[in-house]
């Protein structure tokens, strides 16, 4: 229990300090989590218009197939992705395993079914109203999709918000794809896991304390939007 | 164009059929009244009329010339604007949804003009600023009609447009719908409450 408290201690003095390895990695894993939802979102959310708005055969089929990736866990995402980055794999030339590159790949793949999910909940449960108004006011096809995503705004917030919280935490595709790299791929939960295995508590704990608040900032706003998307409704 | 003349017009909801063979004459400077029950398939002939739903079967006669409803349909959307029961506004001020449907190219001065023109025209003047979501239903209404307006278009259909209104609200409206007959619109009104729209009502349908 002592060692747990001055570990925990020792983390709160690590963060306080600035501690420039500590810091690093936290700053490596908001980039590169950040640029994984930046480059998801956008076909993502045209995914979930196509599957709320379209009428196309295998539509049904492609929302099973997005909702059953939703359960893939990271580990096999990664799995999969590093035979496919791999030297001997079909894209291994491009010489991309153990990069932050590689790292993106692998959370874009975990945020993309999460988004396309919850971004097609919200957009089915958008007021059609709203684009057929906008359509009979001689709104531009692009214009009235813009309306349409302003109305669910909030739902598609929090689309985001969830599919930042799980790649920013998940550690096995991040593992298997940047090789917890220090200065380069090391990011807050491959750290963790390496620190707790070395048994050296406190830049694990600090890094634990960031993700914990992390998640609680989360949870927040993820209350805030989803509390105004009911209210809007 | 001084009539849009829809026949043939035939629609089923599932297994049931909820007309056929119907005619409807929309004529300039008139009001059509469409009566009918709850569940009639009044809604759905206007929705029909705007080009927004596909009947089974149906042809357009503009003037003279004749065409199916599906050559037709990108025509109805310019030409008929369909005003839903409860309109929907957009998050904004009453000034942004006038400006929604303000035509591309205008100048600032013009736009300032034509919604002015247009809010004092539907007595909402004094509400420019104010948020269109916390609209009274009654203000709802002329906002969306005069919304409406801005698009220049032929033909008006609206749906139950005084449902929920106080009586002064319900006089309101009614004066606004004669004097979109004096402009010279084609107008059509769903209601299962005919008598309010004697008044302005020059032919009737029911379902």
């Amino acid at each position: 229990m002592a060692s747990i408290s001055s570990a925990t201690w020792q983390a709160i003095q690590l963060l306080i300090s600035g501690d420039p390895d500590l810091w690093e990695i936290i700053l490596i894993s908001f980039r590169v989590s950040l640029i994984a939802i930046a480059l998801a979102t956008p076909p993502a959310i045209l995914m979930a218009f196509l599957l709320a708005f379209g009428n196309f055969p295998g539509r049904r089929l492609l929302i099973a197939m997005t909702n059953t990736a939703l359960a893939i866990p990271a580990v096999v995402v990664g799995l999969t992705l590093y035979l496919v980055l791999s030297r001997s794999g079909p894209l291994g030339e491009w010489r991309l395993l153990f990069t932050q590159t590689a790292m993106i790949i692998g959370q874009i793949v975990l945020a993309f079914p999460l988004l396309v999910a919850m971004a097609h909940t919200a957009l089915q449960a958008a007021d059609r109203r709203a684009w057929e108004t906008a359509r009979m006011l001689g709104a531009s096809k692009i214009r009235a999709i813009w309306t349409l995503m302003y109305e669910v705004r909030f739902g598609l917030m929090s689309a985001l918000l969830a599919s930042f919280g799980r790649i920013i935490a998940e550690v096995g595709a991040s593992m298997m794809l940047g090789g917890n790299i220090l200065h380069y791929t090391r990011n807050i939960p491959t750290a963790i896991a390496l620190e707790t295995s070395k048994g050296e508590f406190a830049q694990g704990i600090a890094l634990g304390l960031v993700l914990l608040l992390l998640a609680f900032i989360l949870n927040l706003l993820l209350h805030y939007f989803q509390g105004k998307g009911h209210i809007a409704a | 164009m001084k009539q849009l003349l829809f026949r043939n017009l035939s629609k089923h909801y599932g297994k049931r059929l909820l007309f056929t063979d119907l005619e409807v004459p929309l004529t300039t400077g008139q009001c059509l009244l469409l009566t009918g029950k709850n569940g009639a398939g009044k809604t759905t002939l206007m929705r029909i009329l705007a080009g927004l739903d596909k009947p089974d079967s149906g042809e357009i006669q503009v003037d003279q010339s004749r065409y199916t409803w599906r050559t037709y349909r990108p025509h109805l959307q310019r030409q008929i604007l369909y005003l839903h029961q409860q309109p929907y506004l957009f998050e904004g001020s009453v000034w942004d949804n006038l400006a929604f449907a303000l035509t591309r190219g205008l100048s600032r001065l013009e736009q300032t003009q034509q919604i002015e023109e247009v809010a004092a025209w539907a007595g909402l003047s004094a509400l420019l600023n104010n948020k269109a979501k916390q609209l009274s239903g009654g203000e709802a209404q002329r906002l969306a009609m005069a919304r409406a307006l801005l698009r220049k278009p032929s033909a008006l259909l609206l749906d139950e447009p005084t449902a929920n209104m106080d009586h002064s609200a319900r006089l309101l409206t009614l004066e606004m719908l004669e004097d979109l007959k004096h402009q010279g619109l084609m107008l059509m009104v769903a209601s299962h409450d005919p008598d309010w729209f004697q008044a302005v009502t020059n032919q009737q349908i029911k379902l």
